[in-house]
């Protein structure tokens, strides 16, 4: 059977596409799941150095995309978790030196391999958005709790409807403290502007930085609240749909549920 | 006796210049005479509003003359905004009781265009006469008509309505927080417009953009007879 192809994606930068294609990738490859993560922000490839894998970098996605090589030959191998492969992105093309219809082409191989194909968008809805959305069947909308970023995610979301790409919400970066003061949108002022399907709420969380400056995935720190948050959306991307939404909040012990759960009905 | 009727009448209404006029008199003959009014005003014509009235029902052809007279006008005196009167309240009341009686609006086709969901950032309806959007309308996106705008839902994005210059047109929304509102010529920005949390409407009232409690204000339930929008 054919894997999934998820392009993780935002409009705006800065919200957290890389990290997520890297934390979610890392949890469902330790499920057990063969899992390949494309960097398709080309031009401004950072995927290989969130993963610790840039030193090992010989071919890339556009090498792949064109013929120069395997698509066998440009996965790298994660150092630390086994079913985990990263494809890199070129440091040195531009985004139309690969297209749409070869992406498409590409994709077709990868799924056949491997069970998901999570694809880093880059910021933006100009080529590099097109060729990362034009293979993908799903798609994972990132935004932080500020006006700017639902004012992206919201066009990008008008977007993926347009491709026929049913898109699902994490909303990352959020400070619960600021929340209850009001200083910050709640997720739920999120949803009522963006009003699709949540997959997960992720707190802001030092260890994030941490993680991403070590190359080392956040879901192997059982302490961090983000890390935990990532590993229970690759749960709910794989067979645990109805796993509860937790709430980041200020008591470091008790969990709020999400008792309403939005579903855009067809 | 002698019907001493002139061509071209002069009086001020509220903050506007009303014109009557007699339309089938040739338009040279009514300009030749709009000079004579107007020059004696000097500057009090520059960026006046003017309205003008040709009297009777309305036609193409008038509406053609009111618009030519109007270019003139701005043309020769810098007169502001030129326009024809809101409604011809007598014709049109006769005819008004009689559609209610005779439910004249079960032949009547409308140009509604009604959207079910979500205007997203980016997107832009434009409606060629009223627009109803069951659903909201989110903050970057745009909803444009040419007559009234609903909102059964939230509004947060930039509504115009009576686009170009229709100024009797209203904005309505249940929540009511739009980004920029137009209606006809007229623009209210975002500070003045904190939703209340009722449904609320905007219209044009003496030359500016009131926003009212929807409910309270009663404004269409206060019409005598009901009427095709
Ligand atoms: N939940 C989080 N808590 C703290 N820092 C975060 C979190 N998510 C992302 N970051 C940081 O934000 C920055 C931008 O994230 P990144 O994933 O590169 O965004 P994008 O790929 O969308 O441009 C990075 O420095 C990353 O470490
Ligand atoms: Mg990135």
């Amino acid at each position: 059977m054919d894997g999934k192809v998820i392009v993780v994606t935002s409009g705006k930068g800065g919200v957290g596409k890389t990290t997520a294609t890297a934390s979610v990738g890392a949890a469902l490859a330790q499920t057990g799941k063969r899992v390949v993560v494309v960097d398709m922000d080309i031009g401004l490839r950072n995927l290989d150095v969130v993963m610790g894998l840039e030193n090992r970098i010989v071919f890339n996605i556009v090498d792949a995309v064109n013929g120069k090589c395997k698509s066998r030959q440009a996965a790298i191998k994660d150092r630390k978790i086994d079913n985990l492969f990263l494809i890199p992105a070129s440091q040195n093309d531009n985004k139309n030196a690969i297209t749409p219809e070869k992406m498409v082409e590409f994709v077709k191989e990868l799924k056949k391999e491997f069970d998901f194909v999570f694809m880093d968008c880059p910021a933006g809805i100009e080529q590099g958005f097109e060729n990362a959305v034009a293979a993908a069947d799903e798609a994972l909308v990132i935004c932080t709790p500020e006006v700017s970023a639902v004012r992206d995610a919201d066009r990008v979301i008008g977007l993926l409807y347009s491709k026929s790409i049913t898109p699902k919400l994490i909303v990352n970066r959020i400070v619960p403290e600021m929340v209850e003061r009001g200083d910050m949108l709640s997720h739920t002022d999120v949803l009522d502007v963006l009003s699709i399907d949540l997959l997960g709420l992720i707190p802001m969380d030092e260890n994030v930085v941490v993680a991403t400056n070590t190359g080392t995935p956040i879901i192997f720190n059982n302490q961090s609240k983000a890390g935990n948050a990532f590993k229970r959306i690759g749960l709910r991307l794989d067979g645990h749909p109805d796993l509860p939404i937790e709430v980041p909040s200020t008591k470091s012990s008790l969990w709020k549920k999400i008792v309403q759960k939005f579903a855009v009905k067809k | 006796m002698i019907k001493d009727n002139p061509v071209v009448k002069l009086k001020g209404v509220g903050d506007s210049l009303w014109i009557t006029l007699d339309p089938a008199q040739p338009v040279d003959v009514i300009q030749k005479e709009m000079d004579r009014l107007f020059n004696r005003m000097k500057h009090l014509a520059v960026n006046a509003r003017i309205i003008i009235d040709t009297g009777g029902k309305d036609s193409k052809e008038k509406s053609k003359l009111v618009q030519e007279l109007g270019f003139y006008l701005k043309e020769k005196f810098c007169v502001g905004y030129v326009s024809m009167p809101p409604r011809q309240r007598v014709v049109d009341e006769e005819r008004a009781r009689k559609k209610d009686v005779s439910r004249s609006w079960e032949h009547h086709k409308n140009n509604v265009l009604m959207l079910a969901g979500r205007v997203r950032s980016g997107q832009k309806v434009v409606a060629k006469k009223h627009l109803l959007i069951m659903g909201d309308v989110n903050p970057g996106a745009e909803v444009q008509a040419a007559g009234d705008i609903i909102v059964m839902g939230t509004l947060k994005g930039l509504a115009a309505a009576g686009q170009p210059e229709n100024e009797e047109a209203i904005v309505a929304a249940l929540v009511f927080c739009p980004s920029l509102l137009k209606i006809g010529g007229y623009v209210a920005g975002a500070p003045s417009l904190q939703s209340m949390g009722i449904a609320e409407f905007a219209h044009v009232e003496h030359g500016e953009i009131i926003v009212e409690d929807y409910l309270k204000a009663g404004f269409f339930g206060k019409l005598p007879w009901l009427e095709v929008r």
